[in-house]
């Protein structure tokens, strides 16, 4: 009994297998090694994305130093606005206090307060040009105390 | 010259490469394991994913489109200032009064998003007299649970981690825009500087260190709501929130099943 198989058979076998070896090595070499380790994406993606450092300091990074005017501002409707929202980005300053904060300009207050009828209506609006013209908000209203009056 | 094919010769050489790869891909692996272990990263450290389940939600109620939260975003995430490109943004939803005579209850609905109201919303051009009402709609991404764009991507490159967020690997990332096409919110773009798919990733950098994201941090008057689902408190605002309101998503009829919860929104948002 003969169990010789044809020549092109062996040759077509050879080279299924070799294609077959070839994708896997090459697989191995280029899948980076914690592919699949969630699902099928790269789970070192995760810690890199998470790598970036913050802009923002957050509220907690304020209270550290200024507690007196949050616990001030508690009782207040400006309760709800973080340190940054007005004084901008404040991570350079919580560093070094040295480092001083962009100045607090009348914009600030109107970029919120003004007029628009897309705003809710609990909302205090107002509109600039007829509203006290010529005089600065803070004279007559305190950011941290709004319903207080200088 | 003539190459000799002898069994032997091509056992050895079969052999021999073998050895090699096997030891190329244990050598790789061990670098990997110590890099891990001894090259200090600027993750955060002791973050697991597995045990958090972050949650976004929306009082539209509580927005009053000063686009802070456009800014604030744009500076954490380094978003180009061109105003094509936004990770999140605020679209402003202007329903006209019907026409005097027609048996209409609202006339045309008109949204606008001037540079996605990024340094607060100019007057609209559409006068008082004739607005029904009006509104403003944060967006940003929907963080899915069927997310077309994860489905859409060919490499791998934009996954729903486990913690719940919808993430983009930018070393993995081709480029080839499909889940830009696939995305039916339009929350993603094609970073000009990478040349990579760029979203909205919850800050990611910020939560796995325990902060808030950034548009939630700097919103003013607490439209934005953001909390863990697995490590929920007894007063947590997330809570609090889909207690007392009536929630609903962006979309349902297209199945995506999005994460991210709106209150108080009308039936013209899209």
């Amino acid at each position: 009994m003969s169990l010789k198989m044809p020549p092109q058979i062996v040759r077509l076998v050879l080279l299924t297998i070799t294609i077959v070896v070839v994708y896997l090595v090459a697989r191995s070499f280029l899948t980076p090694s914690s592919f699949g380790q969630y699902a099928w994406y790269r789970g070192d993606a995760l810690e890199e994305i998470a790598s970036r450092q913050p802009v923002f300091a957050g509220k907690k990074a304020c209270d550290e130093c200024h507690s007196e005017i949050l616990i001030k501002m508690a009782k207040f409707e400006h309760k709800t606005i973080s340190c940054e929202t007005c004084h901008g980005v404040s991570k350079a300053h919580g560093d070094d206090p040295d480092v001083k904060l962009a100045k607090f300009t009348d914009n600030q207050c109107v970029r919120c307060h003004l007029s628009e009828p897309a705003k809710p209506k609990w909302m205090k609006q107002i509109e600039p040009k007829k509203h006290y013209v010529g005089q600065r908000c803070t004279e007559c209203h305190l950011p941290h105390q709004p319903n207080e009056v200088p | 010259m003539k190459t000799k094919f002898t069994r032997r010769n091509v056992l050895s050489k079969v052999g021999g490469a073998l050895f090699g790869v096997l030891t190329f891909s244990a050598a790789r692996t061990s670098k990997a394991v110590v890099q891990k272990f001894f090259v200090s990263s600027q993750a955060p450290k002791g973050y697991d994913p597995t045990k958090h389940r972050w949650q976004m939600a929306f009082d539209i109620d509580k927005c009053i489109g000063c686009g802070h939260c456009v800014d604030a975003c744009k500076t954490e995430n380094q978003v180009p200032k061109a105003s094509t490109y936004f990770r999140t943004w605020i679209e402003r939803y202007i329903i006209k009064k019907p026409q005097p005579g027609s048996d209409r209850l609202r006339g045309e609905t008109v949204v606008d998003s001037p540079n996605g109201g990024s340094g607060g919303f100019p007057p609209s051009m559409v006068p008082r007299e004739e607005i029904l009402k009006s509104f403003f709609v944060p967006k940003l991404c929907n963080v899915c649970e069927h997310s077309p764009c994860v489905q859409a991507c060919p490499v791998g490159a934009t996954f729903d981690s486990p913690d719940g967020v919808v993430l983009v690997d930018p070393n993995y990332c081709v480029g080839c825009g499909f889940c830009i096409q696939a995305c039916p919110y339009g929350c993603r773009f094609m970073s000009p500087v990478t040349h990579t798919a760029e979203k909205c990733t919850l800050c990611y950098h910020r939560i796995t260190r325990g902060l808030k994201p950034a548009c939630v941090e700097i919103c003013p008057t607490e439209a934005r709501i953001f909390g863990d689902l697995k490590n929920l408190t007894p007063d947590d605002p997330i809570l609090k929130f889909i207690q007392n309101n009536k929630v609903q998503t962006l979309k349902p009829n297209l199945g995506t099943e999005p994460r991210v919860l709106y209150a108080g929104m009308d039936k013209e948002v899209r």
